[in-house]
């Protein structure tokens, strides 16, 4: 798995079902939970989005806001049980 | 150690040893200082004048006593906190005031307020409010200290009610509010010439440590929770517990000694704290107060031995002897004086001999107006 | 903890940081929390119970320990060595029966006799460990172990079983059945340890759980500071702080400080603030007695305000003496009552609660509803979540009516914040920066007085009862 192509994945995933905005210009390092973007039952999507779409299955306690803020730290949990 | 969130300001100090051992050497020097300036400035008495009674809070209608907090009442010694509590520090009403002293039965033990004595007094005499400063504990001499401060707050007249448990001299001193009152009591005892010991070992005496925050501590705390249980009582208007009580006996054991006395013997100024009424009567005499005593009723029992007893507390012998004391001295001083000692029937009277009913207290309301009447009369011709 | 107690661990404190070899450090946890058990259990009506209570809380985290051993991993010496001792404390606690003790060293009143409890206990957890042993690591086992730990929680919780239990152990012990109440089985902590115990269950099932040792584990879950009112630490950070006491820098000025400050910061709102409120703060007493709408509001809010200062001020005591042993806990508030919105209050107040509720209920049953197909609409899988999530947050604290409406008060008000947001997110990310702060200030209002509402459930053993409250503070009919 790449990663830019999960980062493109999630990326299209967050701004359009998430926050209904195909066009929403999200920066990596954008907060997007603490900005109020998105809320904890987004991050049950998310979880759901990776396992399905990478196959990687990210426990509950590690679906938190301080661990999930960014598309950076996604995209870092995601990849991290593939290298 | 990681960052505390939201706690920036204990956590961002840079501590060094220096700094915890100036912190803890500044605590300990400024505890020190502190409780040296407690000595000194003993702030406790002007602080008990400092209440949310009366502004923020209903002021009470009696004084501050009891230990149940469901009752959200508690027993203090600090006089200035539990007048400040009570309606007679607030705003004054465009009535005669009229303070009502004596024990439980005054205070109302059993009975809510509108039931006690005073308020069916402020009913039945429109234009006069009767305040409550009863206090329950038997002693004559807690009732001239009580005397004394209220006072101070100007009434138009004193009611006094008496009875003889409250006058034994032995026992004067036995009031825990008493024997804590010691820089109230002896100036009492000098200036009138009381017959106590001032040394008397009962009082409590506060030692230096005593005077300092720590042994203040009791003190300070009596005063928080009294503000405290203000908002209860303001807001609930409980300032008692009423529970199952066992009733007054009418039935005794054929004893008839009283205080250790024989019927044999005769009751005078020694054993009887007589003197303590004087000094009431002088107090107010002073202060140009109208006093009327009361002696206060009685339960008269029909049980077993009630030849030889009244009730629980007197053998008849000692409470006749009493009765003619009180009477002499009312006459031979010139004291508006009532009698009121079979005032109340027995059915009226609840868990003691002096302990009375609604209806109890009704009926000694009703027997007390004519005297009332009258030294009001006679106080607005004197003025 | 009263004052003495809490006395006595900054006493403890005080000898671990100045005298201990650092590496004895981990065990001496082990050892106190284990003591601390014993010690903080109070003295109960039926006989033994207050010996036997932590006695079978040491079992079962035994038990859940072995269920929850990483497959690869075996039980070491060192493991052999910390159960052997913590049994070995637990018999030595059965001493006062016979002989007399100093009083200060009677950490346990009446303990039951040794010949009894000792094979008892040691049957128990022999047929146990064998047990999970063989059910170690499998999703069977670890489910069993959270069914069985739910189960004990709602014998324990829910009155009527609470009572039956109770009636049985007083037979056992020939005492009058007649007598029996929920009080009986006043097991301190357990609220507490059974859901950090669930937590690493089924942290162990999804395979976050880090590798711990008996030793380790134990005094996790038993934490002595954390015991009687939380906060509910998570097993990866109590490991991790553990694993660093060797190396850590306790005598710190700055540690030593901030832990003492914090603990002066927690008396004072515990004893001085929330008792002062205590004594006014709404209960079936004072509701019964509050005369007309302003009388019930002052009896709410205080109640809102000493709930807030007892429980934080608790925690801040808690915080910092585990700050002292080397151990930090997570913070549990966060200014609740500052708030701009529910959501974000219940990320505020009682946070390791509502985390636990959100990692092991709402975060999974979201997830799970998702996957289903047909997929429920959003809306149907965020209400059942929050739902569930805060029933059982609000049965946690007893399995009554009450508590389930207060959980259900918090879900409803939860889910209707969701409804909004959702509504109104576009319209208020384009308010001025004053719009904001005004609606900031009437939602930090609103929130306070939906929560401060909600206590009154929370607060009242009586369904009929709290909606008399409810009609009293709006003016409504005669007083509650």
């Amino acid at each position: 798995m790449q990663e830019a192509e999960v980062r493109a994945k999630l990326r299209a995933f967050i701004t359009k079902e998430l926050i209904r905005n195909a066009s929403y210009p999200l920066d990596d390092a954008e907060g997007v939970c603490s900005s109020g973007l998105i809320d904890s039952f987004a991050l049950a999507e998310i979880g759901v989005f990776a396992e399905q779409e990478f196959g990687v299955y990210i426990p509950d306690p590690d679906l938190t806001v301080a661990k999930m803020d960014t598309l950076n730290l996604m995209v870092a949990r995601i990849l991290r049980d593939n290298r | 150690m990681s960052a505390m969130p939201g706690w920036k300001w204990l956590t961002d100090g840079g501590y060094t040893w220096g700094f915890l051992a100036r912190v803890l050497g500044k605590a300990l020097a400024l505890f020190v200082l502190l409780n040296l300036a407690f000595v000194l400035a003993d702030p406790v008495p002007a602080l008990g004048r400092v209440s949310l009674y009366n502004g923020l809070l209903a002021g009470r209608e009696r004084l501050p006593y009891g230990e149940d907090p469901a009752a959200y009442n508690l027993s203090l010694f600090d006089l200035n906190a539990m007048f400040a509590s009570h309606t007679l520090a607030g705003p004054r009403p465009d009535a005669r005031r009229v303070i009502v002293l004596g024990d439980s039965s005054v205070w109302g033990v059993l009975l809510e307020n509108r039931d006690t004595l005073p308020a069916c007094l402020t009913e039945q005499l429109p234009g006069t409010r009767f305040y409550n400063v009863g206090y329950p504990t038997m002693s004559a001499l807690k009732d001239l200290l009580l005397l004394e401060a209220a006072l101070a707050y100007q009434p138009d007249a004193i009611m006094w009610l008496v009875t003889l448990e409250s006058l034994p001299r032995e026992r004067q001193l036995d009031a825990p509010i008493v024997a804590n009152n010691p820089a109230r009591v002896r100036p009492l005892i000098e200036r009138f010439g009381l017959g106590f010991d001032p040394l008397d070992p009962r009082f409590v005496e506060t030692d230096f440590i005593g005077r300092t925050l720590i042994g203040q501590r009791r003190a300070l705390a009596d005063w928080l929770r009294l503000q405290a249980y203000g908002v209860a009582w303001t807001h609930t208007g409980i300032d008692q517990v009423y529970g199952e009580y066992t009733p007054r006996s009418n039935d005794f054991d054929e004893d008839a000694t009283w205080q250790g006395l024989n019927p044999d013997a005769t009751l005078n100024d020694d054993i009887l704290a007589l003197d303590v009424l004087r000094a009431g009567a002088s107090l107010t005499g002073q202060a140009r107060v109208p006093l009327l005593l009361v002696n206060e009723p009685i339960f008269i029992a029909d049980g077993q031995n009630s030849d030889v007893r009244y009730n629980f507390w007197y053998p008849r012998w000692s409470y006749d002897q009493y009765r003619a004391l009180l009477g002499d001295a009312a006459a031979a001083e010139g004291w508006p004086y009532a009698d009121l000692w079979d005032a109340v029937a027995p059915a009226e009277f609840t868990d003691s001999p002096v302990h009375l009913t609604p209806a109890g207290s009704r009926a000694l309301c009703e027997a007390v107006v004519p005297f009332v009447a009258a030294i009001q009369e006679e106080a607005d011709a004197g003025s | 903890m009263d004052f003495p107690q809490i006395g006595i661990l900054l006493a403890a404190a005080a000898l671990y940081v100045l005298f201990l070899p650092a590496r004895w450090r981990p065990t001496f946890l082990m050892v106190g929390s284990v003591v601390g058990l014993f010690w903080l259990q109070p003295t109960l009506p039926v006989r033994w119970l207050d010996y036997t209570l932590p006695a079978l809380t040491l079992v079962i985290v035994a038990l859940c320990w072995r269920l929850t051993l990483a497959p690869d991993a075996r039980v070491t010496r060192a493991d052999w060595l910390a159960l052997a001792l913590t049994a070995g404390i637990a018999a030595l606690l059965l001493l006062p029966r016979y002989i007399e003790l100093p009083p200060a060293l009677e950490i346990t009143s009446r303990p039951p006799p040794a010949e009894i409890t000792i094979p008892l206990v040691a049957g128990l957890s022999i047929a146990g460990m064998l047990l999970a042993r063989l059910a170690s690591g499998t999703r069977r086992g670890l489910l069993a172990g959270v069914f069985v730990l739910a189960g004990l929680f709602v014998l324990l919780k829910f009155s009527p079983l609470t009572t039956t239990l109770a009636g049985l152990a007083r037979s056992t012990t020939g005492q009058d059945a007649a007598l029996a109440s929920p009080v009986d089985l006043g097991w301190l902590g357990f609220s507490y340890i059974a859901f950090r115990l669930i937590h690493t269950l089924r942290d162990r099932q999804t395979g976050i759980l880090p590798a711990l040792g008996f030793r380790d584990y134990l005094s996790y879950v038993i934490f002595t500071p954390a015991l009687v009112a939380g906060p509910i630490d998570r097993a990866e950070n109590h490991g991790a702080a553990v694993a660093g006491l060797a190396e850590a820098r306790l005598r710190d000025p700055a540690r030593i400080t901030t832990a003492l400050g914090r603990i002066a910061v927690g008396l004072f709102k515990k004893f001085v603030i929330a008792d002062t409120l205590a004594i006014f703060s709404l209960g079936p007493l004072t509701a019964s007695q509050a005369d007309g709408a302003g009388a019930t509001w002052v009896l709410l809010y205080a109640y809102a305000f000493r709930l807030f200062f007892d429980f934080s001020g608790y925690t801040d005591i808690a915080i910092g003496i585990g700050l002292l042993f080397g151990v930090q806990l997570p913070e549990n508030f966060d200014r609740p009552y500052l708030k701009q919105n529910l959501t974000i209050f219940w990320q505020s107040w009682h946070k390791s609660l509502s985390d636990w509720g959100r990692f092991y209920i709402y975060s999974p049953l979201s997830r799970a509803l998702l996957k289903r197909k047909p997929k429920p609409g959003n809306y149907v899988i965020i209400f059942s979540a929050t739902a569930a999530t805060f029933i059982v947050i609000g049965l946690w604290h007893g399995i009554t009516l009450p508590f389930l409406l207060w959980g259900a008060w918090h879900a409803l008000g939860l889910f209707a914040h969701k409804l909004w947001t959702d509504r109104t997110r576009a319209w208020y990310r384009g308010l001025s920066d004053g719009r904001r702060r005004a609606w900031h200030v009437v939602g930090t209002l609103l929130t306070f007085h939906f929560v401060a509402l909600g206590w009154v459930w929370f607060a009242l053993p009586d369904i009929g009862q709290g909606l008399r409250v409810f009609a009293a503070l709006f003016g409504i009919g005669g007083g509650a």
